[in-house]
């Protein structure tokens, strides 16, 4: 007779799509198979797995459709399973797994899809805190203005791809997909929570620099120096539409 | 927790309706320690929705690092049952609150099983003074899947402890005699015909319509919760005639 652990790590082989041959004797027979009760439980594990990623990468899915994006899928889960238990979190790799699946190497950008949905995912998960008014600036010093950190939303984050990704989610939202120019080059995104999930806007190279370097923590200064290559940028200016658009929660000094 | 819209909808929900929540992860079948991580994140929904009822499975769900996402059979032994009984005290105690355990719809049984299925649940009500959910379309299935009475199943569950009813709908698999849960569907007419004799038996406790697949119409579920509520109303007037 297996200990309980024994037997649990079996069945966890046999769902995992593994070898069945040691678990097949401790089941009873009951009028039906071993390997078919068994198979109930492997087919489910797929089935409900491959239902959750649908409906966190739904656009991935349309772009290969429903039964390639089923094989994916079962590629994926076999090789990574799922750790937490929390489905929402489940996927995380899948985008790594897309750069490195050959059947998928005819469409270089699915990955970049992947990791834009999954960005967006994560956005719609994390609360929104009290934005601070552009006066909040008057009490710094103009001295200590360069050093000064500009803490973001904490929903907030930074996508950016050499294919033009923001055109293809759009175009996958509608009925009837229009072509999208794969040669119209690339895409700076920012992304953050909203009332009912989540919202994207397109930023221009220069806000983007900016921005993403106050995400990371770096310097006031120092955002805007990587924010210069773009000459449109204009540091009074991305300082009032960030406060306008409600992102800045803290400013702390170096 | 993931702070997403859902959670506020549900928070919303909660100032007008009572809630169950009903967990599917805890795993307390597992031979191995509880997921603190999740019972924490469990706990932090629980003090934020203060919902009526709680409730997990006699099951397991992940082991060595996986989660199975599925509601797996646990053999009916002696170790089991202390592993079983030690998770639930664990988990009532961290939660501060009584779990309702409920009994899973089965399709395979362990040939070294030696204690059946309605004593391991009532043995484990009588060690940690959890609760038990009496998932009536379980019943019902299980029974079909391994040849057994409903009614006597029923009839042996300690009519005291029982907490909450499930009602839901199952299908027939393609190739086999066997009946899947699903929550897909309408509850068949046998389960309901078996819930009138649950609510005989237990009385009219509080019960669940199960369904979050292949989701219906509102109409359709709205339906079948009157159903039930009517079965329940048809009890309480025989009771007082």
């Amino acid at each position: 007779m297996p200990s309980l652990l024994e037997l649990q790590l079996q069945l966890r082989g046999a769902v995992l799509g593994g070898a069945t041959r040691g678990l097949v004797g401790e089941i009873e027979r009951d009028g039906l198979s071993a390997e078919a009760r068994l198979r109930i439980y492997r087919n489910h594990f797929v089935a409900t797995l491959t239902a959750a990623l649908e409906s966190t990468f739904p656009v991935v899915c349309r772009l290969v459709d429903g039964r390639f994006f089923a094989y994916a899928a079962h590629e994926y889960l076999r090789q990574h399973p799922p750790q937490s238990r929390c489905l929402a979190e489940y996927g995380a790799g899948l985008a790594d797994f897309l750069s490195g699946f050959e059947p998928c190497k005819d469409l270089p950008y699915l990955a970049d899809v992947a990791r834009f949905e999954w960005a967006l995912n994560t956005a719609a998960t994390v609360r929104e805190t009290s934005p601070l008014e552009i006066e909040a600036l008057a009490a710094i010093p103009p001295e200590r203005a360069a050093l000064l950190k500009i803490a973001l939303q904490p929903s907030v984050s930074y996508f950016a791809s050499g294919w033009p990704i923001d055109a293809i989610w759009l175009a996958n939202q509608q009925k009837e997909v229009r072509p999208v120019d794969l040669a119209s080059g690339g895409t700076t995104v920012e992304m953050r929570r909203a009332e009912e999930g989540f919202s994207w806007q397109r930023l221009a190279p220069g806000i983007f620099a900016f921005r993403r370097a106050l995400a990371e923590g770096l310097a006031l200064g120092t955002a805007a120096a990587t924010a210069a290559a773009d000459p449109a940028f204009d540091l009074a200016a991305a300082l009032d539409r960030l406060f306008a658009e409600r992102l800045v929660v803290g400013l702390g000094a170096c | 927790m993931a702070e997403t819209a859902a959670l506020d909808r549900l928070v919303e929900l909660r100032r007008d309706y009572p809630v169950s929540v009903h967990g599917v992860a805890l795993s307390l079948g597992s031979a191995e320690q509880l997921d603190r991580v999740h019972l924490g994140r469990l706990m932090a929904l629980i003090e934020r929705v203060e919902p009526m009822l709680v409730s997990e499975h006699l099951a397991w769900s992940a082991i060595g690092g996986n989660y199975l996402n599925d509601l797996l059979p646990l053999p009916y032994t002696e170790e089991s049952l202390d592993v079983f009984c030690q998770h639930v005290g664990e988990a009532q105690e961290t939660l501060g609150r009584r779990l309702l355990i409920e009994n899973p719809s089965s399709y395979l049984r362990f040939r070294h099983s030696t204690i059946p299925e309605t004593e391991f649940l009532t043995e484990t009500a009588r060690r940690t003074g959890c609760g038990i959910l009496c998932d009536v379309n379980n019943i019902y299935i299980s029974a079909n899947n391994f040849r057994f009475d409903p009614v006597a199943y029923l009839d042996s569950l300690p009519a005291d402890v029982i907490g909450e009813i499930h009602l839901a709908g199952h299908h027939a698999a393609e190739d086999a005699d066997i009946l899947i849960d699903d929550h897909g569907s309408r509850v068949a007419p046998p389960v309901w015909e078996l819930y009138t004799a649950a609510l005989k038996r237990f009385g009219p406790v509080p019960t669940l319509i199960e369904w979050d697949t292949n989701l219906p119409a509102l109409d359709v579920l709205l339906d079948e919760a009157r159903h039930a509520q009517e079965l329940a109303n048809i009890h309480r007037y025989a009771q007082l005639a």
